[in-house]
């Protein structure tokens, strides 16, 4: 494929509570991580793509590229996006268009400096008018697990099951961050401590179902093909990456008990990487909840619709490192997830795809896959909003 | 929301629950569309608007929420969720209010998804002391429980009569009460305020006069605990009432509050009436609310003996002189400036004259009014069929009630301080309100208002056959609020709390 865009190196810091750092000082750590890895020099790249969520909100910072210029002493094109799948997409289309060949993908957050008024932030972010009606950024997803469990008739016995299965998704995400360094929870929970987190809180979905807030930061440097070649012997290619987008205001959706975004990028990206479904063994899933890492797994094709939780419960009576999907192994969220790994909204896509690079490289350690053949392709599933917009990134090695 | 143009946006559309429709495929929006995002450019003005205020929806689903965002914490935990309108066409968030839910309290949400829900008036969430207070009517009450739906069709106006008078009238209060002493008070829900009284109570009388809200040509909104100093509570009832003719987003009406202590808004039915008298007026329909959250200190402090009696609700008056139910015959005023009760600007809770507030004060001002009413108007106490006092508390208008000579049985029926609390400037008018629930045609009522600082209205109606045909209409009425069986009964401590608001 002409121009095709390949990773040859990433980079991150640790996830979670960074008090006394500011925030270019983490984005300055994982550019470091990156280019020391593929031994890329500073004035070698041609733009770079940085995203932030809500950084202007948070640290009362604005133009962010200034930073970015002044850390790097660059005056190059500079952009900023949301997430780094978005950072990605645009710098995807660049090399393709051969515009650049050489190009930094990043992405920083520093939600705890703003700890008191981040939930606020979020909900307001994600839907303005549920928010003036109460909304929190829990609510959506404990109502799309109710419209869920409503439409496939899942009660009695099947609905335990499904609040098990949820259950051993933040127990599962827990256990894989245990191996993961720059994980935000480094600590394996007990399935009790997620049932009785959700007695608490009188709720379907109690705080281990839920993603943390974080800081942090992830780069990544992204090459033509040609370009990729020079620098390492490993480039993992972008296959596809697309996205797709769908009313902000959550009760108005068509569906209420999916995230159609999700569905259709994921047909637009398989299309354009040219892949099976069934070509792809690594998962990085946008678990902002626990039943959003089951839902995903539908919504991207790989359960039918209204089964996730029977997969997720079966492979998890005997957890053997994957989700055993129709047969086929799924490597979910190696890295922890967003539940462990944590979730710097900014900065966590950029994790994903370092799971995936490390996994598709075999560099990922103790965490690596234990796959039949080697893992040829990777895939990424990242949110804005509650799926207001979902990206999919199809990573591969050929 | 520190911004006033998004504000201004946000409670434009969300008061009243602005929606459109497209003519061409029929898909309904919650907001304001010039064109259907299914059918293109060919749908360009053939948008057609409706709004959900006075509809009644289904909360399809729901959670509860026990870790509000910062601006709810007011409100503890609470039940939020999505609620659709017109089978499913339009789906909206909202949040159930009226609910006070313990914290150990499980809630069976099954059991609320699929019940019918209506749209309320509140306050939307907690801001700084010196922000625009925000409202919405994205809070949600179950439709089976204390408040029901009441439909709004207007009917054409018919007959004319030679004096102006009452054409329709509305009641409000809250479904919380606290019982102490005997008394049983009314008792806000955090979300609510006067401003949220006085829509309720304005959205009762147009239901229940019947007659198209862009006839009403001006309101006047009487109040003594209006959350701003500076900024009147009339422009949002006629915003969210549609009062006058709508223009575009401004209303062709004429708002103003008034304030004179409890009988800020009785003084003004004499006006409401001459105006719709006035030929050259060119307003059909007047309307007066008297509406309050009343204030009062903690016990203890100075001001503090009000606790025991304050209360919260409103009632509000169509005037106009077509389908008249009473007709205004006379009226007399009395004023002397008398300090008996007052509120410093800048001052949270009134402070009042203690055992003057009776004499000279209260009795002094009602006994003339009415004796000077009676006498202009050629009538001894025997003659009227009802007497409904000002009553701040238990006591005072039995007191004034047989001083001047009226019977036991011409002014119980009014006194609704047992059961409302003192609702200030909603005092009288609530009284009233009771009496019209069970007069019969060509009745005398003879109220007798009063207002600190010091005056009183005294007002002679008699009630028409009108009466009769449009108390069929009302679903909410003095009765069905004070024996509401789904009116809440609540401790001192939770009052405070619910009292304090957002």
């Amino acid at each position: 494929m002409q121009n095709c865009p390949a990773i040859v190196a990433v980079g991150r810091t640790k996830f979670g509570e960074h008090y006394g750092k500011e925030p270019e000082k983490l984005i300055e750590e994982a550019w470091l991580a990156a280019s020391q890895s593929c031994g890329l020099e500073r004035k070698d790249l041609e733009a770079c793509y940085m995203s932030d969520c809500f950084l202007p909100i948070t640290n009362k910072l604005g133009l962010e590229e200034g930073f970015l210029s002044e850390l790097t002493e660059l005056h190059v094109p500079m952009e900023v996006t949301r997430s780094v799948s978005a950072a990605l997409l645009t710098a995807c289309h660049a090399i393709r268009a051969g515009v650049y060949s050489t190009v930094l993908v990043g992405g920083i957050e520093k939600m705890t400096d703003r700890w008191d008024k981040i939930r606020d932030d979020l909900m307001l972010l994600e839907d303005p008018w549920s928010y003036y009606a109460g909304c929190t950024p829990e609510s959506n997803h404990e109502l799309m697990l109710r419209a869920y469990t409503k439409k496939y008739g899942i009660t009695g016995e099947n609905l335990e099951k499904l609040n098990i299965a949820l259950a051993q998704v933040a127990v599962k995400n827990h256990a894989n961050a245990t191996k993961n360094e720059y994980a935000q929870f480094q600590r394996k929970i007990t399935l009790e401590q997620v049932l009785s987190a959700r007695k608490a809180a009188r709720k379907s979905l109690g705080l281990y179902d839920f993603a943390p807030i974080s800081d942090g930061a992830s780069a990544l440097i992204l090459t033509s093909s040609e370009k990729a070649r020079k620098l390492t012997d490993k480039p993992v290619q972008i296959c596809g990456v697309t996205s797709a987008t769908d009313y902000l205001n959550y009760p108005a959706r068509e569906d209420l008990t999916r995230f159609l975004a999700t569905k259709i990028a994921m047909e637009k990206a398989t299309e354009m990487a040219k892949v099976k479904l069934s070509d792809i063994e690594i998962l990085q899933l946008y678990d902002q909840s626990t039943f959003a890492e089951m839902v995903s797994l539908e919504d991207l094709g790989f359960c039918e619709q209204g089964t996730a939780w029977r997969s997720i419960y079966d492979s998890c009576q005997d957890y053997k490192g994957y989700y055993e999907v129709n047969g086929r192994k799924l490597f979910t969220n190696l890295n922890g997830g967003l539940k462990a790994d944590g979730n710097p909204l900014g900065a966590t896509g950029g994790a994903q795809l370092f799971e995936i690079f490390k996994q598709l490289r075999g560099e990922a350690g103790n965490r690596q896959a234990i796959t039949d053949k080697e893992p040829r392709f990777g895939c990424s599933l990242e949110f804005e909003g509650f799926g207001t917009k979902s990206y999919v990134s199809i990573l591969g090695r050929n | 929301m520190s911004s006033e143009p998004i504000e201004r946006r946000v409670s434009y559309l969300g008061d009243r629950l602005k929606a459109s429709k497209c003519q061409i495929c029929g898909k309904e929006y919650f907001e304001i569309r010039d064109y259907c995002s299914n059918c293109g450019r060919k749908s360009y003005m053939r948008m057609s608007s409706v709004d959900l205020f006075n509809d009644k929806g289904k909360l399809e689903l729901c959670t509860l929420v026990t870790e509000p965002t910062n601006k709810f914490t007011k409100l503890d935990s609470f039940v939020y969720g999505i609620v659709s309108f017109h089978g499913g066409k339009i789906r909206v968030p909202g949040r159930l209010t009226d609910q006070i839910i313990k914290p150990d309290q499980e809630v069976d949400l099954s059991a609320l998804e699929g019940r019918e829900v209506i749209p309320r008036f509140r306050r939307r969430y907690t801001v700084n002391k010196s922000d625009v207070v925000p409202t919405i009517s994205l809070a949600f009450s179950l439709a089976d429980e204390y408040y029901p739906h009441q439909e709004y069709l207007v009917s054409e106006q018919n007959k004319e009569y030679k004096l102006p008078g009452i054409v329709g009238y509305g009641v409000y209060t809250s479904r919380f009460r606290i019982k102490e002493g005997g008394i049983e008070r009314a008792v806000p829900f955090t979300d609510e305020d006067s401003i949220t009284a006085a829509v309720e109570a304005g959205k009762t009388a147009l239901i229940h006069a019947g007659i198209d809200s862009a006839n009403v040509g001006k309101v006047y909104v009487g109040s003594e605990s209006n959350p701003y100093a500076v900024k009147p509570i009339a422009s949002k009832v006629a915003q969210v009432l549609k009062l006058g003719e709508e223009d575009g987003d401004v209303q062709g009406v004429d708002a103003v509050d008034t304030e004179f202590a409890c009988k800020a808004a009785t003084s003004m039915l004499k006006d409401a009436a001459a105006l719709v008298s006035y030929p050259g007026s060119g307003i059909r329909n007047a309307m007066v609310i008297g509406a309050d959250n009343s204030q009062a200190a903690p016990r203890g402090c100075p001001g503090g003996e009000l606790d025991l009696f304050v209360g919260y609700g409103g009632a509000a008056f169509v005037l106009g002189k077509h389908d008249v139910i009473a007709e205004i015959e006379g009226w007399y005023s009395v004023t002397s400036d008398t300090p008996d009760f007052w509120r410093r600007d800048g001052e949270p809770y009134p402070m009042h004259g203690g055992r003057f507030t009776g004499d000279p004060a209260y009795f002094k001002h009602v006994r003339k009014s009415v004796t000077k009413l009676m006498e202009k108007m050629n009538l001894k106490p025997h003659d009227v069929n009802y007497f409904v006092p000002h009553q701040p508390n238990p006591a005072f208008p039995v007191k004034v009630a047989k001083e001047l000579g009226f019977r036991d049985e011409q002014y119980t029926c009014s006194l609704q301080v047992n059961k409302f609390g003192n609702t200030y400037s909603g005092c009288s008018p609530v009284g009233l309100a009771a009496v019209l629930d069970l007069a019969q045609p060509d009745e005398q009522i003879l109220l007798a208002s009063y207002g600190s600082g010091a005056g009183s209205d005294a007002y002679l109606l008699r009630t028409t056959s009108q009466l009769l045909d449009k108390r069929k209409r009302q679903k909410i009425s003095v009765k069905s609020l004070t024996e509401n069986p789904f009116a809440q009964f609540v401790d001192y401590t939770t009052y405070r709390r619910l009292k304090q608001g957002m």
